[in-house]
């Protein structure tokens, strides 16, 4: 609960740091639909080149980029395991009772585990290159086409950038209450599952308490200083795009395409 | 409550989205039993209305997903589709039921959301994410069976919850004169 296992914004002064918000969630997408198409050992080999090199650039530490791996070291685990086990394949390595293991299903958790690894590897980089207020002006962006079927963007940017912002102010509300209850002798490591339920209720009533007292007292300052909903706020003019950012986008783009068609 | 309210009420809910299975998973196994992402998506539904609950139930697990990789982006879509009809539907029913009784209008909207939520994930996961593979029985079992502890908190918890921010006078009292006659 102390950290976030990504998501963590690392300020920096690397090409990808610099690069326009825009860009930088146009080509994770790019980039997550490269992992969905990939499923053999040399596009694999591929994926692991281009995230060293998106490491090298970002300069961000393998270290941060793997942060996750210790808290999903379980879940991948099951998930490999699992599909080791029960995957149904006509020519099994061994076999016992409901077990059948093949070389099939080894393939298949390990294609499972690595799309998982890469992918949280690239949200690492995405997020620890761009800061979350850019993330979210980004997003506004992104979905102004939306407007056109009447969804209010503007609005749901506000509630994004916002949501963002509240983050990491309740992570560190929750650890406090966490704190307060267990020194009330909440038992949250009971193995017994009524205990444990008995634990969960006084965690989550004071923490959403204390995030809408957080809620009401933001929009009253908001109302306060004459917000009324994003509908007619104005706005500074949007940078266009430079050289680089189309730079990136094309080879973002490249790279989506050597992979799906190469690979 | 005025929509600028609303929206920072939902951005509140989708911020919890992130943090409140993270605290749930610091609890052993409690992220998996009490289901704790839907808890926010549901109160939004009731207390800021269908669109807001609808916001929250789609943004709110991608921003989770984004931020600490749960729910994996595998099972995001699936789960997205649940979490949004849970939002939708609650604020629906809450809106259209007037029973004079809070409980009544909480226990209706929450049970109906929770019901027609699961019909819809199942549907949407027997038709587009796994077309062919989910049956009547694994269905059931996942959505009822297994979930069953988190259905039990969250019958509990949301209404307790409700009453607490009625209590602290954060949201309006839904019927003021009985409760001032009360």
């Amino acid at each position: 609960m102390n950290r976030m296992p990504i998501g963590q914004y690392i300020p920096g002064d690397s090409l990808i740091h610099h690069l326009d918000a825009r860009v930088k969630l146009i080509a994770f997408i790019l980039l997550i639909s490269t992992i969905i198409l990939t499923d053999s050992v040399p596009g694999y080999c591929s994926l692991m080149v281009l995230t060293a090199g998106l490491l090298f650039v970002s300069k961000v530490k393998l270290k941060t980029a793997l942060g996750f791996i210790q808290s999903l070291f379980l879940f991948l685990m099951v998930i490999f395991v699992m599909n080791t086990l029960f995957f149904d394949s006509a020519q099994p390595i061994c076999s016992w009772w409901i077990f059948h293991i093949s070389l099939g299903g080894m393939a298949q958790g390990a294609n499972v585990v690595l799309r998982v690894i890469f992918l949280m590897i690239f949200s690492s980089v995405l997020m620890a290159t761009t800061a979350p207020m850019e993330a979210a002006f980004a997003l506004k962006s992104l979905l102004r086409p939306l407007q056109y079927i009447r969804i209010p963007t503007e609005d749901l940017a506000i509630m994004i950038s916002v949501a963002v912002q509240f983050i990491p102010v309740l992570m560190e509300e929750t650890e406090m209450i966490r704190k307060a209850q267990t020194a009330r002798g909440a038992k949250f490591e009971s193995a017994r599952l009524r205990e444990k339920a008995a634990s969960v209720m006084p965690l989550v009533i004071p923490i959403f308490l204390g995030a809408f007292r957080r809620a009401d007292e933001l929009s009253l300052a908001m109302e306060a200083r004459g917000y009324r909903g994003g509908k007619n706020r104005t706005q500074n003019k949007q940078k266009p795009l430079r050289k680089q950012d189309i730079l990136a986008l094309l080879t973002a783009a490249a790279v989506c395409f050597i992979q799906a068609y190469a690979f | 409550m005025t929509n600028v309210k609303k929206s920072i009420f939902t951005a509140v809910c989708m911020a919890l989205c992130v943090v409140l299975p993270m605290a749930f998973h610091s609890v052993q196994n409690a992220g998996s039993i009490f289901l704790p992402i839907h808890i926010p998506v549901l109160l939004c539904g009731l207390l800021c209305g269908w669109s807001f609950g609808l916001a929250c139930g789609i943004i709110g697990p991608v921003l989770s997903s984004l931020f600490t990789g749960m729910p994996p982006i595998a099972y995001l879509p699936s789960m997205l589709v649940e979490l949004a009809a849970y939002g939708l539907i609650t604020g629906i029913i809450m809106s259209n039921v007037h029973t004079k009784r809070i409980y009544a209008d909480l226990y209706i909207s929450l049970i109906g959301a929770m019901l027609a939520g699961r019909v819809v994930a199942g549907i949407a996961k027997a038709l587009i994410f796994s077309p062919g593979h989910i049956t009547m029985a694994a269905w059931v079992t996942s959505y009822f069976v297994t979930s069953l502890p988190g259905i039990i908190i969250q019958i509990v918890l949301i209404p307790s919850i409700v009453f607490a921010l009625e209590r602290a006078k954060l949201i309006p009292v839904r019927y003021p004169q009985i409760s001032r006659n009360q």
